[in-house]
């Protein structure tokens, strides 16, 4: 990796992205109401260059947007004319700036997902559409865990340039074809890393993960064997008990991809689209079929969903754990449910 | 990128009814599919569309030509009342065929042992189909349908003619006037039969709660697990396993079903009712 390392300075890094913008769509981390939020770059001031921690709601709403339309028909004189969204307005050129190395690892599970039977073209186009170029963190937040999830604090893969914080400069790690491009077309803004900045920065990766082992959250690569032996235990009707089917960790998830599909029609009946909409597998409706039957009555049968599918079943099927580590699920809770207490009773560990 | 979303169109080329509330469409893709036409194997399913309605999914109930499938469908949803008002030539959308249907190839030589409870005889129809045009692979071949009452027996002129290649059996929960034969849920009529469960597949096709008990026969009855299939009704709304809503045990129906092997579904970590146990 270091053959490939770089650094610029924080008003190199500003002027790149103002270059940026003139070009690509780009996607970074703003404040809006007194949070990070990922939104598309007008004024290249509003960029938050750092910020702490992560944004509330991960960068799939822009590649699996909570609401979209997958095509629009209209009803003529007994035929129908379908009009599909995607060609008729195909993904523009993307930046995504600002990402961490947990949401990165998310998109690679999105990817991933989206075509290992069939290819969902919209989801992939856009991924094919865009440029990542990640953030590391500057702190770990008191729910990440991205350390036992593999994911971070540096990223596994999955991105095109990944920008390392260090005093007023930026150490930049080059993952793609892509990312080397943007190095060589803006010569001028890059020197080369030295030993002493790579070695700054496994210096503040340490850090990263030092902060993180004090939750004593069990390596999730470790749980595969004992979840599947734990499917009756006790223990899933204790957060029975305390959820709410709220369904808010499946929508702060960076890898939660269910969705319903249904059709919304015109008053007219003539005209309609077919509309997909992220769903939550804490939902009653989740598995109900037209006869009536629901197949996840028991609200803990609706937990372990969940849970077994990002440590259990997506090993089985995409050859990767879908956990990312970001700790979303745990900030959003609203009765506290801690994914890593979970792992912890799983595994028989205590909290340090 | 192909879009897998976008649905073909396809016209109702006739329809009747089977009960009051169920009715087999025949359906006939208009789009150009080459020389291959429709090709799809018993226990697939479509993904069919009404237009201003939405999309649900559906087991292939029989094969008319290269370029027409047949569908039995219950009236019970939106998707299906709104079909239920359309007439022969209208437009519909199919996607399709999808998942992993009967294991066909394995019953070449062997015993073949359905059973059927209400709409789920819809899927193996269109094996029994297949069976009759090539009689000879198969060996016995025995059908045991239950349904809820005379009235809701699928498929009562056909029967008729299955007889003639296969044995059939026929069990009704509630009888009426004219009913003459068996009353009772569908395992009361393995007390009919004799079979060698060594040498036959069982196939079954039913609301979960009576492949919870065919399930728990079978195995009494000492069938292997890899001798006994099912196929499970789940929410297969998207039919590329993207939108999740049909897993099982994280297993993806639409992929890999709805015709699951008996082992397979023994070795699920999500425990569901049709395993029986």
């Amino acid at each position: 990796m270091n053959r490939d390392t770089y650094k610029i300075d924080r008003e190199g890094l500003r002027t790149l992205i103002g270059y940026m913008i003139r070009e690509y769509r780009v996607i970074g981390p703003v404040m809006r109401g007194g949070s990070v939020s990922f939104e598309r770059i007008g004024d290249p001031s509003a960029l938050l260059l750092n910020y702490r921690g992560k944004a509330l709601l991960p960068v799939k709403k822009f590649f699996l947007p909570p609401r979209e339309v997958l095509f629009e028909y209209e009803i003529l004189n007994g035929d129908v004319k379908i009009k599909d969204r995607l060609s008729a307005s195909p993904p523009e050129k993307t930046i995504l700036f600002g990402v961490r190395a947990c949401d990165i690892a998310g998109l690679e599970i999105m990817k991933k997902t989206f075509s290992r039977h069939f290819e969902d073209p919209y989801v992939l186009s856009r991924l094919e559409n865009t440029i990542v170029i990640g953030v590391m963190c500057d702190a770990a937040l008191p729910t990440c865990f991205c350390y036992q999830a593999d994911t971070g604090p540096l990223p596994r893969g999955g991105f095109d340039m990944f920008l390392v914080p260090l005093d007023d400069y930026y150490l930049v790690d080059v993952g793609s074809r892509k990312g080397m491009e943007i190095v060589l077309g803006n010569k001028d803004l890059f020197s080369r890393a030295s030993p002493g900045d790579i070695a700054l920065r496994d210096s503040k990766v340490r850090e990263l993960i030092e902060a993180m082992k004090k939750s004593n959250t069990p390596r999730l690569s470790t749980l595969y064997d004992t979840l599947i032996k734990s499917y009756e235990s006790d223990l899933w009707s204790d957060y029975a008990e305390n959820c709410l089917s709220c369904g808010k960790c499946n929508f702060a998830c960076p890898t939660c991809y269910c969705f319903d599909v249904h059709d919304e029609v015109d008053l007219s009946l003539k005209r309609g689209a077919r509309v997909r909409e992220w769903d939550s597998c804490h939902f009653l409706s989740f598995t109900r079929v037209a006869s009536g039957e629901i197949f996840r009555k028991d609200r803990s049968s609706r937990i372990k969903q969940r849970i077994y599918h990002k440590l259990v079943y997506s090993v089985n099927d995409i050859g990767i754990i879908s956990c990312v580590g970001c700790g979303r699920c745990i900030e959003v809770c609203p009765t506290s449910i801690d994914l890593r207490e979970v792992m912890r009773r799983i595994m028989g560990v205590r909290a340090l | 990128m192909k879009n897998p979303y976008i649905p073909e169109k396809a016209m109702i080329e006739d329809f009747r009814d089977e009960t009051p509330d169920t009715r087999t469409f025949r359906i006939r893709i208009l789009s150009q599919r080459g020389s291959k036409g429709f090709q799809f194997s018993p226990g697939q399913f479509i993904e069919l569309t009404v237009f201003g309605y939405g999309e649900a999914p559906f087991s292939i109930s029989g094969k008319v030509d290269d370029c027409s499938l047949e569908i039995t469908v219950r009236r019970i949803g939106t998707v299906t009342r709104a079909l239920f008002k359309k007439k022969v030539g209208d437009i519909v959308g199919i996607r399709g065929p999808f998942g992993r249907g009967w294991p066909v190839e394995k019953l070449h030589g062997k015993d073949t042992l359905i059973i059927a409870g209400g709409l789920g005889l819809a899927p193996l129809r269109s094996l029994i189909q297949h069976i009759m045009e090539n009689r000879k692979s198969f060996g016995r071949v025995i059908l045991l349908y239950g349904a809820r009452t005379p009235m809701d027996l699928l498929y009562k002129e056909e029967i008729k003619e299955w007889r003639g290649f296969i044995e059939v059996h026929l069990t009704v929960d509630r009888g009426d006037e004219s009913w003459r034969g068996r009353v009772g849920v569908v395992t009361v009529l393995f007390d009919e039969i004799s079979v060698d469960p060594q040498n036959t597949i069982a196939l079954q096709c039913g609301p979960p709660i009576m492949m919870h008990f065919v399930s728990k026969k079978l195995k009494q009855l000492g069938f292997p697990d890899e001798n006994i299939y099912l196929s499970l009704e789940r929410l297969m709304k998207c039919g590329m396993g993207f939108c999740g809503k049909c897993t099982v045990s994280g297993t993806y129906v639409c992929l890999y079903g709805p015709v699951f092997c008996y082992s397979e579904i023994r070795g699920f970590v999500e425990k569901i009712p049709e395993a029986g146990v």
